[in-house]
C-alpha cells in the first residue's frame, strides 16, 4: 500500500493466494480520503469466473507516520469474531496480510460498502431539517453495538473483572498520559480527580466502539448503517460511546444528541433496556469527559513522539488541536463546586 | 538579526501562498485535503510565534503562585514541596523558546500536584482556583487553535 502503482499486482497475486481456483485481475486501485489513522484504499476486483467485486484495504501506515498505533492482529481477530456472530451491521472482513509480506504493509481486505458515510448524509442536510430519521437511526445502530453478546468475544478482547475496576482504570489512564508525555498536562490531572470523585450508577460491561462518530457509519444506498473502523474498539461501559459521540459531534458536527437530549437518550434506553439511573444526562456529561481519552491518549502519544523526534507527518501536526478540543469538554463536562461559574 | 516582518507575518504569508498559488493547481484530492490540515497547522503555528513565550511566562507564574497557596494551605502535601524544589532547581529566566517551555512544564507539574491535592481534599475555594488557572491556558490553547474541525472525515 505504501507504493500504490506496484499495488494492482500485489493486490491480484495475494487474492489469488487466498481464494481458491479462482484467479483475480484488479481492474482499478485508488487511495481512499477520511480515514485518519490508517493508509485506506480502494480496489475493484474482476474475477476469472466473470464476477466482480470492490473491496476496501485497510494498513498501516510507513513506521513513525501513524498519528495513532493500534493493532492489526487485533482488528482483524475482532473483525472476524463479530462477522461470525452477525450481530451488528458491518462491512464483512475478508482477507487479511497479517505480515505486510504480500500488500507492503499489514492489511485487512474487507468488502466496500456501496453507499455514504453518515456523516456525508447529515452534512447535506440543513440544521432546521431535523436530520429527518437519522438521530434515531443512530441511537439504535449504537444501541446494537451495546446489545453484543461479549461471551463470544472473550478470547479476542481483555474481559475486565469488573465495573468499578474499570472505571478506575480508564479514569488512570488520564494520569498515565499526563506522566509519560514530553511536558506536563495538568488538564490530565484535574479530570481524573473530578471523574475519581463523581463516579455514576454502573452498568454491565458491554462491547465499546470507542470511536463512534458519524464518518465510521456507512450509509447503504437503502437506508442501512454499516458501522466500520474497529480499531479502538474493548469491552467496557457502553456510555463511552454516547458520550464519545457528544464530544465528537461538538466538535464536527451537527450533533444529533443536542437537537434532542431526552429523547436521544429515552431512545437509546428503550433499545438497550438499560435503566434512567444509568443513562441520563448527568451520566452523559461524565462520559463525554471520560470516554475521550482513548482516543485522546493515542494523538497524546503521537505528540509526545514527535516532541522527542520519533514521529513526523502532517496527520499529528493537524490533530494537536483535537486535544485542545478534548480540554474544552474536559472543562465543560467536569463541572465546578456549587456556587463556581468556571 | 531582522525582526520585521515578524515570524507571524512570514507563516502567515506562507499560508497564503499555499492556498492561493499552490491549492489551486492542485487536483488529487488527497493532496487537497494535506493542504488544509497545513494552513491549520500554518495558522497555530503563527498564532504560537506571536504569543507563546509571553503566554508561557504569564501561565508559569499563576500555576507557581497557586502551587505555593496550596503548599501553605492544609492540603500540603510532600508532592506539592517536591515538585516546588525541582521547579526551583531547573527553572531559567533565559526566554529561549527551549528553556521557557521546560520552565513551563516544571511549573505545570508543581500545578498538577497542587491540584492532586485540593481535589483530594474537596477544597472547593482552591478547586475554583485551579479551575481559573485551567480557563487561562485553555483560553490561549483555543486562540491557538481558532477555527478548527475534522477536515477531509466525511
Amino acid at each position: 500500500m505504501l507504493d500504490p502503482s506496484e499495488m494492482p499486482g500485489r493486490l491480484a497475486a495475494f487474492l489469488d493466494r487466498h481464494s481458491g481456483a479462482r484467479r483475480a485481475t484488479v481492474t482499478s486501485y485508488e487511495a481512499m480520503v477520511g480515514g485518519y489513522s490508517r493508509l485506506m484504499a480502494r480496489a475493484e476486483v474482476m474475477w476469472d469466473d466473470g464476477t466482480t467485486e470492490t473491496f476496501v484495504l485497510r494498513g498501516d501506515p510507513p513506521p513513525g507516520k501513524a498519528m495513532m498505533e493500534t493493532s492489526r492482529d487485533l482488528e482483524w481477530a475482532l473483525l472476524s469474531a463479530l462477522g461470525a456472530a452477525d450481530a451488528i451491521p458491518m462491512p464483512a472482513a475478508r482477507f487479511y496480510d497479517s505480515t505486510g509480506e504480500h500488500l507492503g504493509t499489514k492489511c485487512i481486505v474487507l468488502d466496500y460498502v456501496n453507499g455514504r458515510s453518515l456523516q456525508s448524509v447529515l452534512n447535506e442536510h440543513s440544521a432546521d431539517s431535523g436530520y429527518g430519521s437519522h438521530p434515531l437511526d443512530l441511537v439504535d445502530t449504537m444501541a446494537a453495538v451495546h446489545r453484543v453478546d461479549v461471551s463470544g468475544l472473550a478470547g479476542v478482547l481483555a474481559v475486565p473483572d469488573d465495573w468499578d475496576g474499570y472505571i478506575s482504570g480508564l479514569i488512570d489512564r488520564f494520569r498515565q498520559a499526563d506522566a509519560t508525555h514530553a511536558e506536563a498536562m495538568p488538564f490530565l490531572r484535574y479530570v481524573a480527580a473530578w471523574l475519581e470523585a463523581n463516579k455514576p450508577a454502573p452498568l454491565p460491561l458491554r462491547l465499546v466502539h470507542s470511536d463512534f462518530q458519524p464518518a465510521n457509519v456507512m450509509v447503504t444506498t437503502d437506508g442501512r448503517h454499516q458501522v466500520i473502523d474497529w480499531e479502538l474498539s474493548h469491552i467496557g461501559d457502553p456510555r463511552e460511546d454516547l458520550g464519545y459521540y457528544n464530544i465528537y459531534s461538538s466538535a464536527s458536527g451537527p450533533n444529533l444528541f443536542m437537537l434532542d437530549p431526552e429523547g436521544f437518550l429515552a431512545r437509546y434506553r428503550e433499545r438497550t433496556g438499560f435503566g434512567e439511573d444509568a443513562v441520563n444526562l448527568q451520566t452523559m456529561a461524565y462520559f463525554s469527559s471520560l470516554a475521550a481519552i482513548t482516543v485522546y491518549s493515542q494523538i497524546l502519544l503521537g505528540a509526545g513522539a514527535m516532541a522527542r523526534g520519533q514521529n513526523a507527518g502532517i496527520m499529528t501536526t493537524y490533530t494537536l488541536n483535537a486535544l485542545t478540543v478534548g480540554h474544552i469538554n474536559f472543562m465543560a463536562g467536569c463541572t465546578p463546586p456549587a456556587g463556581g461559574g468556571h | 538579526m531582522l525582526s520585521r516582518p515578524t515570524t507571524e507575518q512570514l507563516i502567515l504569508d506562507c499560508r497564503n501562498e499555499l492556498l492561493n498559488t499552490i491549492d489551486p493547481a492542485v487536483a488529487a484530492e488527497p493532496v487537497k485535503i494535506a493542504i488544509q490540515m497545513l494552513e491549520n497547522v500554518l495558522r497555530n503555528c503563527a498564532t504560537r510565534a506571536a504569543h507563546e513565550i509571553a503566554w508561557m511566562r504569564d501561565e508559569t507564574e499563576q500555576m507557581i503562585a497557586f502551587a505555593h497557596r496550596v503548599a501553605d494551605s492544609a492540603c500540603a502535601t510532600p508532592a506539592i514541596a517536591g515538585a516546588l524544589d525541582a521547579y526551583r532547581a531547573g527553572r531559567s529566566d533565559s526566554l529561549h523558546l527551549d528553556d521557557v517551555a521546560h520552565t513551563y512544564s516544571l511549573a505545570g507539574h508543581c500545578f498538577s500536584a497542587a491540584i492532586d491535592a485540593v481535589m483530594a481534599a474537596g477544597d472547593d475555594d482552591l478547586h475554583l482556583a485551579a479551575r481559573e488557572v485551567l480557563t487561562t491556558r485553555l483560553e490561549h490553547e483555543t486562540q491557538i487553535m481558532g477555527e478548527w474541525s475534522f477536515v477531509g472525515r466525511a
